[in-house]
């Protein structure tokens, strides 16, 4: 048989094959989705999708699950938005130091995260959607319901300034992408979530702390939320409790989408950036081509279903949980 | 004259008016208590005051309950005074809250509440009138259900039609677009009544104008991240065929803005609804076209007062004309010319509202179709 069309191969791609069939079938229906102005629309709605996803995407290779993004999300962006008025609103200012300052406020929601899971020992579903909710209404609390405007002109050229008709928040995001296949491929850290998702006693056995591989799990977990966070702002400069509105849905659907199976041990984070724009395709091509608003979260499902059959090994795993 | 300067003159009017009325009326009641006038109709005496509302992290509920709070504060209460039932969107916990209430306070309530959905309002309606308490209702009911149906225990129930108000700023969002090209629409939740009396609004001045055409019209779920992706879909859709964009909201017409930022488009004229504070800045920065604001600070505030004021006999219902049990909430415009006039006045101070002026700002009797 020849080497290229083996099944492995195929399920390998299968993400891959999904989304250019995709983008080409919109691009058929509508020639005006296939153009440069568009792919940089689609990348700006996907980047802090992808961040975020790519923080689940960690968690789901150990064999566990984070639900508490939405509240991170939140949480973070408020915690940087307030930071950045209050050290002087503009990025030329020591008001920079409130972009580390998200950062670490998102791997102190991951570190009680991961310890709420463990220590607790509640499962990582209800451990983290219990946090999730502890964020969002914490981030309620900071604001009390108002929005923060973020209008520095340095910090939104995220979004207005652009390279190469691509705005700069896709290149941050292309660059973090690059830092989490780092961590995946070439840290000891990033092995051992693939040796706990594969199988969690085997890893237990080898000598390894698997708790300790959790919680740190959910640390950087929390630091890629709260670059999603700071890209969400950064695209439409407000700050609020809703900013992680919509995030679990949408990060969860594209890590699996991607191909990275929710039992763990498969998948990287490359299938969740095929996996993310799959599903921004999905949303801008269906406006694009001009579905009606009630036929568009149908298709989605569907699609999403159909992704997921392409894009997964089915065959691996004997039960589905 | 502007909208704002006739609506604050209105008020004035009519807060002077209902001084005196007020003034008569608790005279009235005393007269009546000294006389021994008994209590054919038992009124109550110092009511527990509950409001009864999906939950806070909405703006426009924390602008309604913080005019709840405003009234219990204005009868010399502490704030804790109004009962929070929190419905957290589902009509089950609304109406066994209620029950609850009602037997906890032995029927010695006045209540304000969203029902959540309109076929709950008249279970509620009835256990508080079986309890002998007295109830207001905000936005839904059933177009069968009627105050007047109840004696006094339903005082009043207030709604706001959004059309008529739509209508208007798509009028002039069309006059800016010269009355020809393109528009979008980014509407709510689609099955939300608002969100469909708001493209409503929008298609009926559209009539007027058979040089303007509607390209799409698509839910953005007062949502300002998902009207963001949506607006930007549009432009690869329609690019300049697009000359106006009516947003359903504020939220949503935040997102717009920030889509057509991305593109360096700074010039489109847009229109929106609700006057939330950012967006009555933007319409003074000339960024939006106009708002249009329902004022629910006060729409939370007289609910709970008419509730309350049935309740312990200032006034009767059951006297009272049909227009001051079902009406429509008061519709404020905001434009450029005077967001900077509303800003002051609605906005940096918060008004003290007259809670015993019960239907001053108010909108006329609401009509079924």
């Amino acid at each position: 048989m020849n080497d290229l069309l083996t099944r492995d191969m195929l399920v390998k791609w299968a993400p891959l094959i999904v989304l250019i069939v995709l983008v080409l079938m919109f691009a058929l229906i509508e020639p005006r989705f296939f153009s440069v102005r568009n792919f940089a629309r689609i990348g700006i709605s996907s980047a802090p999708a992808l961040m975020v996803a790519i923080g689940v995407t960690f968690i789901i290779i150990m064999g566990s699950i984070d639900l508490s993004m939405e509240g991170t999300v939140s949480v973070c962006a408020v915690a940087f938005a307030f930071c950045f008025l209050a050290l002087g609103g503009t990025l030329w200012s020591a008001a920079w130091l409130a972009l580390p300052l998200a950062l670490v406020v998102g791997a102190v929601i991951g570190l009680i995260n991961g310890l709420v899971h463990v220590k607790l020992k509640i499962p990582s579903f209800m451990a983290s959607l219990a946090m999730g909710f502890v964020g969002t209404g914490f981030a309620l609390l900071l604001t009390g319901g108002d929005r923060v405007r973020i209008e520095d002109e340095a910090f939104r050229s995220l979004l207005t300034v652009r390279w190469f008709n691509f705005p700069i928040m896709c290149y941050v995001a292309l660059a973090f992408l690059l830092i989490a296949w780092f961590i995946q491929t070439r840290t000891t850290l990033g092995r051992n979530f693939y040796a706990v998702g594969g199988g969690e006693e085997l890893a237990h056995a080898s000598g390894l702390n698997v708790n300790r591989v959790r919680v740190l799990g959910f640390m950087l977990a929390g630091v890629f939320y709260a670059v999603g966070a700071l890209l969400a702002v950064g695209r439409i400069g407000i700050a609020e409790t809703a900013t992680g509105s919509n995030f679990m849905f949408v990060s969860i659907t594209s890590v699996v989408v991607g191909g990275t199976a929710l039992w763990g041990g498969i998948g990287g984070v490359f299938n969740t950036l095929i996996g993310v724009l799959i599903v921004n395709v999905i949303g801008n091509g269906m406006v694009v081509v001009g579905l009606p608003g009630y036929v568009q979260d149908g298709v989605l499902g569907l699609l999403v279903i159909i992704a997921v059959v392409l894009s997964t090994d089915r065959k691996s795993v004997d039960f589905v949980k | 004259m502007s909208f704002i300067k006739k609506f604050i003159e209105q008020e004035t009017i009519n807060r002077r008016n209902l001084l005196l009325g007020a003034a008569y009326g608790v005279g009235g009641l005393v007269a009546a208590k000294t006389l021994g006038a008994g209590s054919a109709q038992a009124a109550l005496t110092d009511p527990a005051v509950a409001w009864s509302y999906r939950n806070r992290t909405n703006p426009y509920w924390n602008e309604i309950v913080s005019g709840g709070e405003a009234f219990v504060e204005s009868l010399g209460k502490s704030k804790d005074f109004l009962t929070h039932l929190i419905n957290e969107g589902s009509s089950e916990k609304s109406l066994s809250d209620v029950k609850s209430l009602l037997a906890k306070t032995n029927g010695n309530l006045a209540l304000a509440i969203d029902t959540n959905d309109a076929p709950n309002a008249r279970p509620v309606v009835e256990s508080v009138a079986e309890a002998g308490a007295y109830v207001s209702t905000l936005w839904n009911k059933t177009d069968d259900l009627h105050p007047w149906d109840f004696g006094d225990n339903y005082v009043s129930h207030m709604s706001w039609s959004d059309e008529g108000p739509a209508e208007k700023t798509a009028r002039i969002l069309l006059d800016a677009m010269g009355g020809k090209g393109g528009v979008v629409h980014l509407g709510g939740i689609a099955s939300n009544n608002p969100a469909i009396e708001r493209l409503n609004g929008l298609k009926n001045a559209l009539k007027d104008y058979p040089d303007v055409e509607l390209l799409d019209a698509q839910p953005a779920d007062w949502d300002t991240q998902k009207a963001n992706q949506v607006m930007s879909s549009f432009l690869t859709r329609y690019g300049d065929e697009i000359t106006g964009v009516h947003c359903a909201n504020d939220t949503i017409a935040y997102g717009v803005l920030e889509a057509l930022r991305a593109e360096g488009i700074e010039d489109m004229p847009i229109v929106s609804y609700d006057g939330n504070p950012q967006a009555v800045d933007l319409v003074g920065q000339g960024k939006i076209l106009a708002t249009v604001f329902t004022n629910p600070h006060w729409g939370g505030g007289i609910t709970a007062a008419l509730a309350y004021h049935a309740a312990i006999g200032s006034f009767k219902p059951s006297e009272e004309p049909n227009e001051h049990r079902e009406f429509y909430g008061p519709t404020v415009f905001i434009t450029p010319d005077d967001a900077a006039e509303f800003k002051k006045s609605f906005i940096e101070n918060v008004p003290t509202y007259d809670w015993t002026d019960f239907w001053g700002p108010s909108n006329g009797q609401i009509m079924y179709k």
